[in-house]
């Protein structure tokens, strides 16, 4: 038997300090006409707050309503209520927008018998068996939340209202946002959009229910973890990625100190619909379904190491809700609101809501940046076209065939590959837009492989090897495939990191490893099944729309986790437009890729695809014969090769006999990308391929063709003493603009290009046709990167800096996490480098800033030849000599036996790590090691 | 002592400025700036300036006479007199740096001067901790360390307590004054440097700001004008180029004509061991200042470098000589 107690303010029975973060003034009660009478209910209202502060109640631009789950209570939204107050105050930078700092009102009430709300009397402890119909059901959460608002919010005032929720909170919230007839009968608030961290709307009888909760629910030791102990809280805020401390833990647990008050924690468990015939299944589905139908605006802030909300439940969610954008917290689990700061993303998101009908729209005529995509050709297009062909469409040299002759194969035979192959992949259920990781070395299989995904409109997600295990694994169970697609290896790793999806293997294998690796099929099976068919669209499995999504692709960044980035088949049909176009890959030609994202694209512009004996992933592993073989078997006349591939083929140029020398001489065009490629190599290559033209294109994951600069160029700049690399022009479709840096080295929101772009240091904001439509799932990143203010077109916020020379030349000085900014203003650590490595005894330079933002001091960390040299402080001459190299004012010279460098290219600098070690050692602390 | 150097400042006719302390190298070049600029000069010390062309007055800031006569007829006081040492009974640092500047003020304040420029030290504000891109923090007598530091804060707290629309004061804290004619570091690094006995607290890589003597000088100079403008608040002022204090001290001893010095000492004997540091300076026989003491071993093995950001905008100044010419300046001196 429960009594029932009455609602309190907490600050009633708490000192201040006992609710860290906690504002006394936030709290006050309210009585609510619920479907059982009059209750009472503890509400966090910033309403009074902000008239404090001057803003009335119609200054208020927007308000939130709050659910949060069990165990906790509204404390749970404190950092929201103080973020929204400044804000307010215009103390909170929600990144770019044009308008005002928004007012917003937050009310975050607890629930009935949760928190510091009325405890209502029960006669026993609440249980999934017993009738237990004293404890709230989800039907009546949701109805106690509209009456709430109906006491708090004026419905004529026609503020806009935003809900939010976490755990169950997220199903009332939710509830409550798409139930038209209770808040018609009710509040007769229309919310404008719904925002949810971690929660579940549905859940199938047939998926075994997370493990922590199958725990908490199971029949007698329901009411001992929840109501009789504080197990169940307790294990709650144990979850904290990092752990709660012990002042906030306390302040959760404060209403919840008997077990009288903790009756509504048990009847929340009680009340999970895990079962068909439970009393709330009815509820639940009508939330669920509701969200399918509602064309309302969504964000879903998720972290993703929950043990019970798991992504399981995030992919339902955003396959239900039709307007929803994520972003997904990879290290935060259950308790986000404490994990990590989402108020930005938050605010920010419902700022964007209100000013949504302020942007610009597209100028239609536009010739450059990213509206200008062209005529759209599907990706498949050629392989339909030349499906009578029996020229070349792929010369594997990793692979020879049974005449020990390179491995050839027919644009017909590629084309009837890959058409059974996706009769296969549908036959198997794959259906438009599901998304398939593809564990394929690169090669003919993956070629063939991938091709069959995009044309049966799956969307290939791309991993970089460079992650490694980890890596990979994060970013597929990010990217939540339905399939895998992989050899031995992948299948391997999926199995034990248990990756999600359907598993199909490249090659058949046998009823072991079949059973083993838990496969649904093999790509060449499908193959042999249903050689001959011709692939074709049907009404169930239309050909996907260009605005449909392609391919994700993670690769290894040099900082921070790999972002997914995600493209559509207009954007990826637009790049091959510009190989063809700008770089006259044309179709016909025959290309030789030791670079593993042009090695794919062959098929797609309709280019032979020419595949050296080497290690794709490994470019430094490309030999000249490996090279010149290459360009025999396949006829080839362009060459795409990394500046690591190119210095190897140097290398070992003397291997070459004279017909290897002499197939070279029939390269038209040699690009290399990936890194700086330097002018010494750029000669070097061009005297074993004396009739090639050396183009060197600029680009990035998200947009992989920004600029290009060829050698006559590079010569022909040589003596400038700009600094930087310079990366040539745009290419004619790609608008670059320039985003200025500010003393404290932040860009601008403001735009600028032509001659205001010229001699600026900035960050580069590109536009481009081929660019990323957006990551995958990382609303915020998107938020951040995007610009959508000039001309209604999509900006991309590259994080490279540089400056624009006077001829329109693009010129990279470094990345925006890597400026250094002393009083005299802000510049990039990459010119200065360059300058101190042209001297003969230094090996590799870096540039770091040391101190406050605005006053930093430049230092120099320089890894000398001579290892002898002690570290610290530099020798007084070889100071003298770094020194003099730059013209930038260096406080000190440090010497380092090794720059950390990246393992993948050896070229990206740990600055962060460095500008670290520097601040220790001028600070008077130890030398010792990095 | 004639000057070694051309000051660039203003013109400054009409003027009237009281320079204390005209004795040391920073007085005596102040006032040489103040004359070149077409100044009425009047100095006040204890002992003969050397001076030409200024108005001298023999005294002590202490003395309530000597400093109404002083005052007499001057518009602004630039009081750099204070007692610089680092050892010794407080009553002596605070007869000087916190009475004498009381009194001097007393006596300004009924002349009716209107501008007072104090010359005081980042360690009044400092604690003992690495001072990193920093900007002027409040003085503090109870923190700062050592008695000068101490008695330097009360006086600048005086200072900044008479500051008025009428009575305008501006604090200026140099740090690590160096060039050619200091006998407070430059020859000492060059003397010790010379007898291959001058220690480098742990390889020197603590990163330090230093100011080269001729832009001391002409701070202050441009300080009249700008505590018309700015006043009460107190700046650090320095060549807004730190260095770790090894290359510094190598640059300095090289300048004055000694080998590269390369003896290093570890910071925390300097610290936990300050008396055998001074017996190993006493060796010198260099009098009754031992030069390094704890305060100064934590000063040379901790980092000091400031913001100048708000030193540059109120003065509307930024240093002429860079350290480079500095060196080579002072190169040029003791060659000589």
């Amino acid at each position: 038997m429960i009594s029932p107690k009455p609602a309190q303010t907490p600050h009633a029975v708490l000192d201040p300090q006992q609710l860290p973060g906690w504002d006394p003034q936030w709290s006050r009660l309210v009585e609510a006409n619920t479907c059982d009478g009059a209750r009472e209910f503890h509400v966090l209202d910033t309403g009074p707050a902000l008239t404090d502060l001057g803003f009335g109640a119609n200054d208020v631009d927007a308000i939130v309503i709050a659910v949060h789950g069990n165990p906790t209570w509204s404390y749970l939204w404190r950092h929201i209520a103080q973020a929204s107050i400044d804000a307010a105050q215009g103390k909170v930078d929600l990144g770019p927008s044009a308008g005002k700092a928004p007012i917003i009102r937050v009310i975050a009430p607890d629930q009935l018998d949760m928190g510091f709300s009325e405890r209502l009397g029960h006669p026993g402890f609440p249980s999934t068996t017993a009738n237990t119909t004293s404890y709230r059901t989800l039907e009546q959460r949701i109805s106690d939340l509209d009456a709430i608002i109906k006491e708090l919010v004026d419905a004529s005032s026609n503020i806009p209202v935003f809900s939010l929720g976490h755990d169950w909170g997220g199903i009332i919230s939710l509830g409550w946002a798409t139930n038209a007839a209770v808040r018609s009968a009710g509040s007769q608030i229309e919310p404008t959009g719904m925002i949810s961290l971690n929660t579940a709307v549905w859940h199938d009888e047939s998926d075994p229910i997370p493990a922590p909760l199958r725990a908490a629910l199971a029949g007698p030791v329901l009411a001992g973890s929840t109501v009789v102990t504080p197990a169940f809280l307790d294990t709650t805020l144990a979850l904290g990625q990092p752990a709660l401390s012990g002042s906030v833990k306390a302040a959760y647990k404060a209403p919840y100190a008997s077990r009288a008050e903790r009756g509504g924690i048990g009847g929340f468990v009680a009340d999970i619909p895990a079962t068909d015939s439970h009393r709330s299944r009815a509820a639940l589905r009508t939330v669920a379904d509701q969200l399918a139908l509602t064309d309302k605006a969504a964000l879903l802030l998720w972290g993703a190491k929950d043990p019970v909300f798991i992504d399981r439940y995030q992919h339902d969610l955003l396959q239900r809700i039709d307007n929803v954008e994520i972003h997904r917290y990879n290290t935060a689990g259950h308790l986000l609101a404490e994990d990590r700061d989402i108020s930005i993303p938050l605010l920010g998101w419902i700022r964007q809501q209100l000013d949504r009908d302020t942007r610009p729209t597209p100028d239609p005529a536009a010739g450059r940046g990213s509206e200008a995509v062209g005529e759209y050709s599907p990706l498949w297009s050629y392989l339909d076209q030349w499906s009578g062909s029996t020229t070349k469409a792929m010369v594997d040299m990793t692979i020879k065939d049974a005449n020990s002759r390179p491995f050839e194969v027919t644009w017909a035979k590629l084309s009837s590959m890959v058409d059974a192959m996706a009769v296969g992949l549908r036959e198997a259920g794959m259906r438009p837009g599901d998304r398939v990781s593809m564990l394929v070395e690169p090669g003919r299989d993956l070629t063939a492989a991938l091709y069959a995904v995009l044309r049966v409109g799956g969307v290939a997600v791309v991993t970089d090897a460079g992650l490694g295990v980890d890596g990979m694994t994060r970013a597929i169970k990010s990217a939540a495939p339905q399939w895998i697609i992989g050899q031995t290896p992948g299948l391997s790793l999926a199995r034990i990191k248990n990756l999600p999806g359907k598993r199909l293997s490249v090659k058949t294998m046998d009823p072991l490893a079949r059973s083993i690796l838990g496969l649904s099929g093999s790509m060449y099976g499908f193959a042999s099944t249903y050689a001959g068919q011709k692939y074709r669209p049907t009404a169930q499995h239309p050909d996907p729309d260009p605005a449909d999504d392609a391919a994700i692709l993670f690769t290894s960044g040099s900082t921070g986790p790999a972002k997914g980035v995600r493209y559509t088949h207009r954007k990826l049909s637009a790049l091959t437009q510009r190989l063809q176009h700008t770089l006259n890959v044309a179709p016909g030609s025959s290309l030789l890729a030791g670079f593993a994202p042009f090695a794919l694209l062959g098929p797609a512009i309709g280019a032979t695809s020419v595949t050296p004996n080497m290690s794709v992933t490994k470019p430094a592993t490309l030999t000249a014969t490996a090279l010149a073989d290459a360009a025999i078997a396949g006829d080839a006349t362009m060459i795409f090769a990394s500046p690591a591939a190119l210095s190897n083929v140097v290398d070992t140029a003397h291997e070459l006999n004279a017909q290897q020398r002499e197939a070279l001489k029939h390269i038209s065009m040699l690009l290399s990308a990936g890194a700086p490629v330097p002018v010494p190599l750029m000669d070097e290559v061009l005297e074993l391929i004396p009739n090639a033209e050396f183009h060197s294109p600029y680009g990035m994951t998200e947009s992989l063709l920004v600029s290009d600069i060829d050698h006559h160029t590079q010569h022909a700049i040589a003596d400038r003493t700009d600094r930087g690399v310079c990366v040539g022009k745009p290419l004619d479709v790609v608008r670059v603009a320039m985003a200025p840096l500010d003393f404290l080295g932040r860009s601008s929101d403001q735009l600028v290009e032509g001659d205001e772009a010229i001699n600026q240091l900035s960050e580069i904001v590109i536009s481009t046709p081929h660019m990323l439509a957006g990551y995958d799932k990382l609303y915020n990143t998107n938020r951040q990167t995007r610009v959508d203010s000039v001309d209604g077109l999509q900006w991309h916020r590259t994080g490279d800096i540089g400056h624009f020379d006077e001829d329109g030349r693009l010129w990279i000085e470094g990345r925006t996490q890597h400026i250094v900014t002393p009083a005299t203003g802000a510049i990039g650590p990459g010119g200065p480098e360059d300058d101190i490595q042209r001297l003969s005894e230094i090996n590799r330079a870096a540039i770091v800033g040391v101190g406050p933002a605005g006053t930093q001091a430049i230092v120099a960390v320089i890894e000398p030849h001579d290892q002898s040299i002690k570290p610290g402080l530099a020798p007084t001459a070889l100071t003298d000599d770094v020194r003099a190299a730059t013209d930038v004012d260096l406080a000190a010279v440090l010497v380092t036996h090794k720059v950390p460098v990246d393992i993948r290219h050896n070229s990206k600098i740990n600055r962060p790590l460095l500008a670290q070690w520097a601040t220790d050692v001028l600070a008077g602390g130890k030398v010792g090691t990095l | 002592m004639t000057s070694q150097f051309h000051y660039v400042t203003a013109d400054l006719t009409g003027y009237n400025v009281l320079v204390t302390g005209a004795s040391g190298v920073l007085g005596s070049g102040v006032a040489h700036a103040l004359r070149d600029a077409g100044a009425r000069v009047t100095v006040l010390q204890r002992s003969a300036s050397g001076l030409d062309g200024v108005r001298e007055i023999q005294g002590s800031v202490t003395d309530p006479e000597a400093a109404r006569r002083a005052v007499q007829g001057v518009d602004t006081v630039i009081h750099i007199a204070a007692k610089v040492s680092v050892s010794g009974p407080l009553e002596e640092y605070e007869h000087v740096n916190v009475e004498g500047t009381r009194t001097l003020l007393a006596a300004a304040q009924k002349a009716g001067v209107s501008r007072w420029i104090h010359i005081s030290s980042p360690s009044v504000a400092h604690s003992g901790a690495s001072i990193i891109g920093a900007a002027a923090e409040p003085a503090d007598p109870n923190t700062a360390r050592g008695n000068y530091a101490a008695t330097k804060a009360a006086g600048e707290l005086l200072a900044l307590a008479a500051d008025s629309a009428n009575f305008r004061v501006l604090v200026l804290r140099p740090h690590l004054m160096w060039g050619p004619g200091d006998t407070q570091l430059t020859e000492r690094i060059i003397d010790r440097a010379r007898a291959n006995r001058l220690p480098l607290l742990d390889g020197g890589t603590a990163l330090v700001d230093t100011l080269f003597l001729v832009n001391a000088v002409e701070a202050i100079v441009t300080a009249i004008d700008a505590v018309d403008t700015t006043h009460g608040e107190a700046l650090v002022l320095t060549n807004g180029q730190p260095r770790p204090i090894g290359e510094m001290i190598r640059r300095i001893a090289v300048a004055g004509g000694a080998k590269e010095p390369t003896l290093d000492l570890p910071s925390g004997l300097a610290k936990t061991a300050g008396s055998v540091i001074e017996s190993f300076w006493d060796a010198e026989a260099r009098g009754d200042e031992p030069p390094i003491t704890r305060f100064l071993a934590e000063q040379m093995s901790t980092a000091h470098w400031f913001d100048q950001r708000r030193t540059q905008e109120v003065l509307q100044w930024k240093p002429r000589i860079s350290l480079e010419e500095g060196f080579r300046l002072t190169q040029q001196y003791y060659r000589n």
